[in-house]
């Protein structure tokens, strides 16, 4: 079922982000594609070094919104922004900004995982050569498929095809390739949805240790998962942010009769 | 519901269906069978005419040499040769260490691995432009009446199986005399034009996919465009031609030269290789290129180093399948002027030339019988050719496929 949201819906928020914490701030966020409105006037906070999971039904918006931190959406022709998402001090709609600039310092992981048809090692490469790396790229290279808990596996065959390996050795690869380029942010979206159950929890334990290092915002259809690797959860319909908080009181105290529903598996 | 028919009406209904799905399959089956028997029989054809019976009168006495005596690296011209005078009591180094005379030798002589009927299958002989071709036999008729043709065979002459097709036959020049004809300086003069035409159709035909599919916008200049290139990719090759002539021989002043033949097939095949190339850019998943630009990559370097290197096996498979349509077309190079004898082979962009399929349309227009095998030849060849490019497009094709 999709029940529709009023108008004058205002965000329940709880616990809300301390603005010193903040890392990204999305600030009356509004996004068409043509004509089609898939966000309406989001503002969310997310903490530095914090995962933030977002939650909702298909087509709710979550991907749109997790796509515009980093101007994913940009290359979708047609689409028209409104608002400002704030990082480090700049909004990132300004014209000034190179969305190039914006998606190195943001990376990004993908539903299915996409590595290149290259060597692991290139894969891996990929990203700092684009950037100019200047530096000892074997060490950087080892070091970013240690952070992806992927080093022991593919010590051995870092000049053979990341297309070779199985597909959560290959979203990890994903990931230290999206590490490599030395983000603040990382922006996952339904990274486990293509993988099997032991494959997602080893993603989730990682997901787990580069917050210490990153800044983490989660897409996933999956709420257990959402309730095991997220700090905050947002939850959202009909491209309305309709609640956010701290995971475990989203999850156990929701506040909003649309978010209860919703957790409690009565819709979506 | 029961699977099961239920009465007799409905089972003979079934029936009926089934059997007009298989009068369908049968009427579709024939052309098929029909294509298939057709190019059998081209090819039982060609290869058959590229082999004759002769009754031949040698100019000289010639002795024949068994392929292990023959045959050398490199060398087996001057190593038969040089038997070849012995045997007729003369010097062999008079004619071999003397540049003159060896040029001389050379155009009056071949040597060739034919099949004497009293000697030993295949043994190599030096023919002459002198030797008198008495009568020539069809491969077919021949063999129906051999003993009548070496019962004809008189005093001073003998009977040859004689493969048109050897490899003397890929160097030797142009010539009046059938057994002296070969595709030497047409090969070379394909090799020139083809090569040329790699040059200019692979870049702008690459740069042209490249630019409509990654950063054209899309209006209707665009699509008038895209409408345009296939449409050119069906104009008939011989229009092709009058727009080399007027182009690239009168306006641009290059003459009937390779340059104007590798400008003119190069228009012919670019609709073809921007739609091959458009298609294999086209195939590039665009999660690959999410991951691109994901790592904040720009458009540049998205394409040049995540879409090229991942369409380069589906670009140089329609490279290949345009190649290989250059290299059978004649019409238009008629027009631009190949000419159909040429006394050396091209030295460079601007020299006069001849390609293969243009020395095999000339010897078909002459009268000698003879030629009509030299034709043969010359068909197998570039058959051969075209089927060694298809073959590596498919093997490309087949090799290097992925799915993501």
């Amino acid at each position: 079922m999709s029940q529709t949201v009023p108008e004058d819906h205002v965000t329940v928020r709880s616990d809300p982000v301390d603005a010193n914490d903040a890392v990204v701030a999305i600030e009356d966020l509004s996004l068409w594609y043509g004509d089609f409105q898939a966000l309406r006037d989001v503002s969310l906070t997310v903490p530095k070094n914090q995962v933030t999971a977002l939650i909702g039904a298909s087509g709710c918006g979550k991907s749109t919104l997790l796509r515009s931190v980093n101007r994913m959406n940009d290359l979708v022709p047609g689409v028209t922004v409104q608002g400002k998402i704030h990082y480090e001090g700049a909004d990132l709609y300004d014209p000034v900004v190179d969305p190039v600039e914006v998606r190195r310092r943001i990376g990004m992981v993908f539903q299915k995982p996409n590595p290149f048809p290259k060597s692991v090692y290139e894969n891996v490469a990929f990203g700092p050569r684009l950037h100019g790396f200047k530096g000892d790229m074997d060490a950087h290279v080892e070091t970013s498929l240690k952070r992806a808990a992927l080093w022991e596996e593919v010590q051995d065959k870092l000049q053979q095809s990341g297309l070779g390996l199985s597909g959560g050795q290959q979203q990890r690869l994903c990931i230290a390739r999206a590490m490599a380029t030395e983000p603040d942010v990382i922006l996952m979206d339904e990274p486990t949805s293509a993988l099997d159950p032991i494959a997602t929890d080893r993603i989730e334990e990682l997901i787990h240790e580069i917050k210490q290092d990153f800044t983490v915002i989660i897409v996933t259809h999956n709420m257990q998962q959402a309730g095991r690797v997220s700090d905050r959860t947002a939850f959202m319909h009909l491209g309305v942010l309709i609640e956010e908080g701290p995971t475990e009181r989203i999850f156990t105290n929701p506040q909003h009769e649309m978010t209860e529903r919703y957790i409690s598996g009565r819709f979506g | 519901m029961s699977l099961a028919h239920r009465n007799d009406a409905d089972r003979r209904r079934q029936e009926a269906k089934r059997a007009r799905g298989r009068t369908f399959v049968a009427i579709t089956f024939v052309p098929v069978v029909l294509a298939l028997a057709l190019v059998a029989t081209l090819f039982a054809d060609v290869i058959t005419d590229t082999v004759s019976w002769q009754i031949v009168e040698p100019a000289y006495t010639t002795e024949s040499w068994s392929f292990t005596e023959g045959f050398a690296f490199f060398s087996t011209w001057e190593n038969v040769v040089e038997k070849e005078l012995v045997a007729r009591g003369e010097d062999p180094a008079v004619v071999l260490d003397d540049p003159e005379e060896r040029r001389k030798f050379r155009l009056r002589n071949r040597v060739e691995l034919l099949w004497q009927l009293d000697g030993a299958p295949l043994r190599y002989v030096v023919t002459s432009s002198r030797d008198d071709t008495v009568a020539d036999y069809g491969f077919f008729e021949g063999l129906r009446q051999l003993d009548a043709i070496r019962a004809e065979a008189g005093e001073g002459q003998e009977v040859r199986l004689n493969p048109w097709l050897d490899a003397a036959f890929l160097t030797k020049n142009a010539s009046r005399t059938p057994v002296m004809a070969g595709l030497g300086n047409a090969l070379i003069g394909t090799l020139w034009v083809i090569g040329l035409v790699i040059v200019f159709s692979l870049p702008i035909g690459v740069g042209a996919a490249i630019y409509l599919e990654e950063y054209a916008p899309d209006n209707a200049v665009t699509r008038f465009i895209e409408l345009n290139i296939r449409n050119l990719a069906g104009v008939p090759s011989v229009v092709y031609g009058i727009l080399g002539l007027y182009a690239f021989v009168r306006v641009f002043e290059f003459g009937p030269t390779v340059l104007s033949a590798a400008l003119t097939l190069s228009l012919l095949i670019l609709p073809v290789v921007i739609i091959a190339a458009r298609e294999a850019i086209k195939a590039v998943p665009p999660s690959l290129r999410q991951a691109s630009y994901g790592l904040g990559a720009t458009k540049w370097q998205t394409v040049s180093q995540v879409v090229l290197p991942n369409a380069i096996t589906g670009i140089t498979t329609g490279m290949i399948l345009a190649v290989a349509r250059a290299i059978g077309e004649t019409a238009p190079l008629l027009l631009v002027g190949a000419a159909a004898f040429i006394p050396r082979a091209p030295e460079g962009p601007l020299s006069t030339y001849t390609v293969v399929p243009i020395q095999i349309y000339s010897w078909v227009a002459e009268n000698d019988v003879e030629f009509a095998h030299v034709a043969s030849a010359g068909i197998l060849v570039l058959l051969a050719v075209l089927l060694v490019l298809y073959g590596a497009a498919f093997y490309l094709r087949r090799r290097f496929e992925r799915s993501w």
